[in-house]
C-alpha cells in the first residue's frame, strides 16, 4: 500500500495466502484412516457479491471463469445464492484431489481477474464420524488457515468440544488457524 | 461444626502450613516496622481495619452475589439443580446450602458465605448448559468443598493484612500530600519523610501478601478438587467439566462467517471480548497441573483416567 493510498484511504486487501489449501488434501488420509471421516464428494467457495458499479463485467467474468475451470478439470462446477446473499461455487468430484485443486484453480482464477479480496472461505464437507450430519474444514482465504466446524444439526449449535479434538489431531497436517476467536462456522452451506 | 477431612496429601498441607508461616511472619515485620515508625495513628488505623474485615466477613456472601449479579433461586423455579446440590451436600454431611444461578454464558461456579449456614453455591447459566450432569456435579462437589473447608473464612483472614496494607498505602499518599502524619514529622530529623517509608513498606507488603494469598488459594483449590472427587466417586467427569470450562472452548464464536464478513466495515471492537474468562480463573492453579493431580487421585481410587 502506497502513501497516496494511506492518504485516500485505498486500502487494499491482503491477497489471499491460497498455497497452503492442499494440505487438505494430505491431511484427507489421517482424517479417513484415523478418525473416520470421509471427504463428501463436494467443495464450495464462498464470497461477496460483486458491487453493482462491477456488476455487468463481474457477471460476464464470472461465467467465463466457471467455463474455464469446467474445461481445465473434471470436476462439475455450479453456482448458487444463498440465503445470506452470498454468492458460491460449488464443485462436485469424487476424486478429492481433483476436488482440492479444482477449488484451488477457481481461487486463481478470481485472484488473476482481480476478485481476489472477494473471496470469503472454501469450504470441504466430509461425513461418516458424526451421527448429526457432515463436519466442516473451512479454508479462511485471508489468513490461508484452516479451522473445523462440527454443526449439531441444531440451530446454530456447534460440538466445540469434537472441534478442539479434531484441531489436536490435525494439528500437525494443516495449518490450523490459531486464533480460536476466528473460528466462525458457516451454517446451511449450499453443498 | 463438623469438620470432615477430605482425604489426605502430606505434601499439599505442608506447603499450605509454610506458605501461611510466611505470611504470618510477613505480616509480623510490616506491623513491627509501622509499630516504630509511627506509632500514634496505628490502634485507630486497626480498630477501622478490623472493622473492616469483619464487616467483610459477615457480609461475604451478600456481597458475591451482588458482584457477581447471582440471583438465588428456589426449588421451585430451578428444580434439578436443586435436587443435585441437595444430594451432593448430604454426601458431605453438609447442610444444604442456598442455590443461585447467574445469568450468562460464561460457564463458571462459586461457593461463598462464611459458614455452612450462609453458604451459596452458584453457577451460571453457560455452566449449565454446555455440560452434562455429571460434570455439573463434579463442579458443585467442588463449591461444596470449599464450604466444608471454610475457605470463605481462611481466604477472609489471609487477605485481611493485604487489605490493610493497601489501605495504609493510600492513607500514607493522602497524608503525605496533605501535611504528614499529624506531629511525628517534626519530632523526626530524618532526611526520608515518614510518609514515605510508610508508602514503601505497605507497598512491598502489599505485593508479597499478594502474591502469597495466590499461593493459598491455588492450594484451597486442589483441596477443593480432591473434595470433589470424594464426593462424587468420579473425579475424571471434574476433570472433563474443568477442559470444558477453561477458556479454549469457550473462545470458539457462535456467530456466522458470513454474518460477520457483510457487517465487517463497522467493526470498530474486535470481534471478541472473551478476555475476562481467564481472570475469574486467575486465582486456580494451572489446568494442566490440576488435571495431572486429579489423575493421580483417579489412579488411588481406581477409577478409569480418560
Amino acid at each position: 500500500m502506497g502513501v497516496r493510498d494511506v492518504l485516500f484511504g485505498r486500502k487494499k486487501l491482503k491477497d489471499p495466502a491460497r498455497e497452503r489449501l492442499f494440505a487438505i488434501s494430505t491431511a484427507r488420509i489421517t482424517l479417513e484412516s484415523e478418525l473416520d471421516l470421509k471427504p463428501a464428494g463436494a467443495g464450495g467457495v464462498c464470497f461477496k457479491s460483486l458491487s453493482a458499479g462491477e456488476f455487468v463485467r463481474a457477471e460476464n467474468d464470472l461465467q467465463e471463469l466457471l467455463d474455464a475451470v469446467a474445461g481445465q478439470s473434471g470436476s462439475k462446477v455450479e453456482r448458487h445464492t444463498d440465503d445470506m446473499g452470498f454468492e458460491w461455487i460449488v464443485i462436485r468430484d469424487g476424486d478429492f484431489e481433483d476436488l482440492v485443486a479444482t477449488v484451488h484453480t477457481v481461487a486463481q482464477e478470481f485472484q488473476d481477474r482481480g476478485f481476489g479480496p472477494q473471496l470469503l472461505a472454501a469450504v470441504f464437507p466430509f461425513e461418516g464420524k458424526f451421527k448429526e450430519g457432515r463436519m466442516y474444514w473451512i479454508y479462511g482465504f485471508k489468513r490461508g488457515t484452516f479451522w473445523p466446524f462440527v454443526p449439531t444439526g441444531k440451530d446454530q449449535e456447534r460440538d466445540n468440544a469434537e472441534e478442539l479434538e479434531l484441531k489436536a489431531k490435525l494439528e500437525q497436517e494443516l495449518p490450523i488457524e490459531p486464533d480460536l476467536t476466528r473460528w466462525f462456522g458457516i451454517f446451511n452451506a449450499p453443498l | 461444626m463438623k469438620r470432615k477431612a477430605y482425604g489426605r496429601d502430606a505434601g499439599l498441607t505442608m506447603r499450605m502450613l509454610l506458605t501461611s508461616f510466611l505470611l504470618g511472619l510477613l505480616y509480623v515485620g510490616f506491623a513491627l516496622v509501622l509499630f516504630y515508625v509511627f506509632n500514634a495513628g496505628l490502634f485507630l488505623m486497626l480498630v477501622i481495619v478490623v472493622g473492616l474485615g469483619v464487616f467483610q466477613y459477615f457480609t461475604s456472601d451478600k456481597l458475591a452475589l451482588r458482584a457477581s449479579g447471582a440471583k438465588v433461586v428456589t426449588p421451585e423455579e430451578a428444580p434439578q439443580l436443586h435436587a443435585m446440590i441437595e444430594r451432593l451436600a448430604a454426601m458431605a454431611e453438609l447442610q444444604k446450602p442456598r442455590v443461585a444461578i447467574v445469568d450468562t454464558d460464561v460457564p463458571n461456579a462459586f461457593a461463598t458465605g462464611r459458614n455452612q449456614k450462609h453458604a451459596v453455591v452458584a453457577v451460571t447459566r453457560g455452566l449449565w448448559e454446555r455440560l452434562d450432569e455429571k460434570e455439573i456435579e463434579g463442579v458443585l462437589a467442588h463449591e461444596l468443598t470449599h464450604i466444608a473447608n471454610r475457605d470463605v473464612l481462611v481466604m477472609t483472614v489471609a487477605s485481611f493484612f493485604a487489605m490493610l496494607a493497601a489501605l495504609l498505602t493510600r492513607w500514607g499518599l493522602y497524608a503525605g500530600m496533605f501535611g504528614g502524619f499529624g506531629g511525628s514529622r517534626d519530632n523526626n530529623n530524618n532526611s526520608v519523610p515518614v510518609w514515605l517509608i510508610v508508602i514503601a513498606v505497605s507497598f512491598v507488603t502489599y505485593i508479597l501478601s499478594w502474591i502469597l494469598i495466590r499461593t493459598i488459594s491455588r492450594y484451597r483449590e486442589y483441596a477443593a478438587d480432591r473434595g470433589s472427587a470424594l464426593i462424587t466417586g468420579a473425579p475424571e467427569y471434574l476433570m472433563s467439566a474443568l477442559q470444558k470450562i477453561s477458556s479454549q472452548m469457550t473462545l470458539i464464536p457462535q456467530k456466522d462467517l458470513r454474518e460477520v464478513e457483510g457487517m465487517s466495515a463497522f467493526f470498530i471492537i474486535p470481534t471478541s471480548l472473551k478476555g475476562s474468562i481467564s481472570e475469574l480463573f486467575m486465582d486456580h492453579p494451572p489446568l494442566e497441573k490440576r488435571l495431572a493431580a486429579l489423575e493421580e487421585i483417579a489412579r488411588e481410587m481406581g477409577r478409569p483416567v480418560a
